[in-house]
């Protein structure tokens, strides 16, 4: 692809998602889909975590555990100390970072199923903790989270208060979008530079890397703290949005389903997760019509695409471009 | 303290019998089935229906779940599995398939037997008294039963023909379909005879615990842990694993009762220090 | 000539086995030294020694004086003692060109974060790194197959491959892992030729290898071991008429044939 046929994909992206998306829910009316919409951004965004650990060749299956860190951390900021939602972000996601990298140095030695499994078992330790330790309130979880307060720089308001819009909604959709957008720019950038290169000797083999002056070691707790810290920043939006965070509010299920959001877009691609989250979350959404059956209708439609497009949506255009 | 231990080889052996299913499959194809859980579920509900409902003798329908589950098993080893290890680049998308496979029994299981926990009539009644014990009569049926079922599944991979092959299969693919064994056809027993194995778990205990729709995740996840202590695709790892884990919940029941609920974050907490440790787990093979 | 290498007094256990037994010797700057030895003699176990790829159980290896050995393999490399792999060992999904070039990692001057912003060092380091990548491709002589996926080289050049890979970190020491296995007579010869070339860059070669007619041809000096221990070392006319190597040679020949 060109530089310039680049520029045009990534204008008529930020085209879509700033202007017609909210165009065409304010001409449908269905002002819903701003939550949906909202949710399937900010989910992408840990899925994109996920992704670049498979990047690596590791299976995480923990996220679900760095979003329910970060969203209690950032509820935890708000309701007891009175920060900033807006500061919470960057705190959530850095503690998440923090945690990862302790959290990583025993267990990224594990490989394959090893590591999936107990980045799993990570998942349910933390919900565990979360009913466990005073500061997350158990059960009934942390309720009744402020919405975000204004940004201002020198007295000139940047985003007014959320509290006093008529539709925060609208303002969240902005927000998980503009983070999302933030995010796979990031992760585009990183894995076209020499660092994504790097990622992928490791994924193709970690002891040629080695061999070839790589620090292996470094350079796996590097690739997991960035994945925690999307999945933290992720599990905080996610708070501030609903307003509130339970030990449910991420579990083993969202864990898997981050998996399975990098693997449906595809895991050679690096806008994959955002594909794979959009379809499952809006395939899972239009179902709810089925009622009862909409489990079983998912779930097959998933067994069908593995036997179909075992390499993921994405590789049905690289089939097309070499053929 | 005789209490302590009792419990801890009722649930022990139980759990042997469900990492075992567990195990062989990965071993066999380095597959990590996150629908087992799901599978000891089925096999509860198979069981309920046939003893609980039609009232017919219960090693009936625990024969009934173990046959049921054979042959769904072997169904998703030829049909799923198979197709989609040929067509991905990556082994990883097996999971992806189990876990979808997982959603797709949580699915079934909640429309044919709804969300209600079911239980079924004690198998036999009155509770053993003695030595410091208490035991009701049924759980040490049970436990008996899942013994022997262990001995045999060793029995059997030591030296029936079937077991053999398979053993050789899991150590080497490649050297055992030079040295003629049918590769695929020993896959896809091995898949059935450990979905089997859940499926009869989930029989044996529904007589006990009962069963509902909600449990099969963290069976799944339970097992996971199992394998993880003794060593994944090891036949001894995942006997040892199921009594290791057997004997901490009994202790750490006990021990940590007035503390509420962290009995199983203290045993997840050990395991990710133990496996930092011992990354294959006590008898595992090297990984990767 | 300078010692670049020194090993003393090697030893590595595995369990109740010992694989390696007090083995000493120096490699000098600049030539070509080939470990060679009977089956199971300890050969491989050595070389991943001295590469770090494994610990020492005791004893050390030194790199112009410094401790290499017990440390991780990268930092090994990062001082200049390189290791090849045998050929199925390449970054399987990358081009020829693509896996030179992402060798090249222990040449940046620019840091990780300065590769994600494009900073000028960035800049400057990639446009170095393409520019040594072609090099080192067309000594090796895979210019035809440079933008080849490194799974569908043909099996001759993987080799050739593996060695570029080396070449890229720009070692003093390169360690060759049995180059010439596997090879017929004509693609041995060009091979000997290659490692040749590789010393007239400058380079200093230790090699582990089977092939005798191809150690003794190429060889400076020749290290032999059995069973774990240097039981010789000198130069090719040396080892061929050193009675312990050719007992050597000729008892693991009688085990072998099941005498």
């Amino acid at each position: 692809m060109t530089a310039t046929r680049k520029l045009a994909g990534l204008a008529i992206f930020l085209l879509a998602v700033f202007v017609l998306v909210p165009a065409l829910i304010a001409a449908t009316g269905r002002k819903d889909l701003y939550y949906t919409l909202t949710s399937v951004a900010l989910l992408s965004i840990a899925s994109a975590g996920v992704w670049l650990t498979f990047y690596i060749g590791r299976i995480n299956m923990g996220q679900g555990a760095f979003a329910l860190m970060g969203a209690y951390v950032a509820a935890v900021l708000v309701t007891r100390y009175g920060m900033s939602f807006w500061w919470t972000l960057p705190a959530a996601g850095l503690f998440c970072a923090l945690a990862s990298l302790l959290i990583g140095l025993p267990i990224l030695r594990l490989r394959g199923v090893y590591f999936a499994m107990v980045s799993l078992v990570l998942t349910e330790v933390t919900r565990l903790l979360a009913l466990a330790v005073p500061i997350t309130e158990g059960a009934k979880g942390i309720t009744n989270i402020p919405l975000p307060g204004a940004i201002s720089l020198f007295g000139i308001t940047l985003v007014p208060d959320f509290s006093t819009m008529e539709n925060p909604r609208i303002a969240f959709y902005y927000l998980a979008v503009t983070l999302m957008v933030i995010a796979f720019a990031a992760m585009y950038r990183l894995v076209n530079s020499r660092i994504g290169h790097i990622c992928m000797s490791l994924q193709q083999n970690e002891e040629l890397a080695s061999s070839i002056g790589v620090n292996i070691v470094h350079l796996r707790l590097i690739a997991f703290a960035i994945s925690s810290f999307l999945g933290g920043v992720s599990g905080a939006a996610f708070a501030a949005v609903t307003q509130s965070v339970y030990p449910s509010s991420f579990t083993v299920t969202d864990s898997v389903n981050f998996m399975l959001n990098c693997f449906l877009g595809g895991l050679g691609y690096v806008f994959g997760p955002m594909l794979g989250t959009l379809t499952l979350y809006f395939g899972w959404n239009l179902l709810f019509q089925t009622g009862e059956f909409q489990l079983l209708i998912y779930s097959s439609v998933m067994i069908l695409l593995m036997l179909v497009l075992p390499n993921g949506l994405l590789s049905l255009g690289e089939g097309r471009r070499k053929g | 303290m005789e209490q302590v231990i009792a419990n801890g080889l009722y649930l022990g052996a139980q759990y042997a019998l469900i990492a075992l299913g567990l195990t062989l499959i990965f071993g066999l194809m380095n597959v990590l089935n996150f629908a087992h859980g799901q599978m000891y579920v089925l096999g509860g509900f198979i069981t309920y229906a046939i003893y609980g409902q039609l009232g017919l003798p219960f090693p009936v329908a625990v024969l009934a779940s173990g046959v049921s589950l054979a042959v769904i098993g072997g169904l998703m080893e030829r049909y799923l599995f198979r197709t989609v290890i040929r067509r991905s680049h990556r082994e990883e998308s097996t999971m992806l398939l189990a876990a979808a496979t997982a959603f797709f029994f949580d699915a079934v299981i909640l429309l044919i037997f709804g969300e209600k926990q079911r239980g079924v009539p004690k198998i036999v009644k009155g509770v053993f008294h003695d030595f410091g014990i208490i035991l009701p009569y049924d759980r040490i049926v049970v436990a008996v039963v899942a013994a022997l079922m262990i001995f045999a599944f060793i029995l059997f991979m030591k030296y029936s023909r079937t077991g053999r092959a398979m053993r050789a299969l899991a150590q080497d693919r490649v050297a055992a379909q030079l040295m003629g064994i049918k590769v695929d056809r020993y896959t896809m027993i091995g898949f059935a005879l450990g979905a089997m194995l859940a499926g009869v778990v989930g029989g044996l205990l529904v007589s006990i615990t009962g069963v509902n729709s909600g449990i099969g995740g963290p069976i799944s996840v339970k097992a996971f842990l199992m394998i993880m202590i003794g060593g994944a695709g090891v036949v001894g790892g995942a006997i040892a694993g199921g009594f290791i884990l057997g004997m901490m919940e009994s202790v750490g029941l006990t021990v940590l009762r007035e503390y509420g609920d962290v009995t199983y974050l203290v045993i997840f907490a050990a395991l990710m220090i133990f496996l930092a440790i011992r990354p294959n787990g006590l008898m595992g093979k090297p990984w990767g | 000539m300078e010692t670049i290498l020194q090993i003393r007094d090697l030893t590595r256990r595995f369990g109740g086995l010992t694989a390696v037994n007090n083995v000493s010797f120096e490699v000098r700057e600049k030539e070509i030294l080939s470990v060679i030895g009977p089956n199971g003699a300890g050969k491989s176990t050595l070389f991943k020694l001295i590469a770090s790829f494994l610990k020492p159980t005791s004893g050390e290896v030194l790199y112009r004086g410094e401790r290499i050995s017990g440390l991780a393999p990268h930092i090994a490399a990062r001082k200049g003692v390189v290791r090849t792999f045998q050929e199925t060992t390449i970054f399987r999904n990358m081009t020829v060109r693509e896996n030179i070039i992402v060798a090249h990692h222990l040449r940046s001057k620019a840091s990780l974060a300065g590769f994600f912003f494009g900073t000028r060092a960035a800049r400057e380091d990639e446009r170095a790194f393409g520019e040594s990548a072609d090099e080192i491709i067309h000594f090796l002589n895979l210019d035809d197959l440079a933008r080849e996926k490194a799974k569908n080289l043909p099996h001759g050049h993987l080799r050739a491959l593996g060695i570029g890979i080396g070449l890229a970190t720009n070692p003093a020491v390169l360690l060759l892992d049995e180059p010439f296995a596997g090879m017929n007579h004509d693609e041995t010869h060009k091979a000997v030729a290659m490692v040749r070339r590789l010393r007239e860059r400058g380079l200093t070669v230790l090699l582990v290898e089977h092939d005798m007619p191809a150690v003794m041809k190429i060889s400076d000096r020749i290290v032999v071991i059995n069973f774990g221990q240097k039981i010789a070392e000198g130069t090719p006319l040396e080892i061929q008429n050193n009675e312990k190597v050719i007992e050597a040679y000729l008892g693991a020949e009688d085990e072998a044939i099941g005498m």
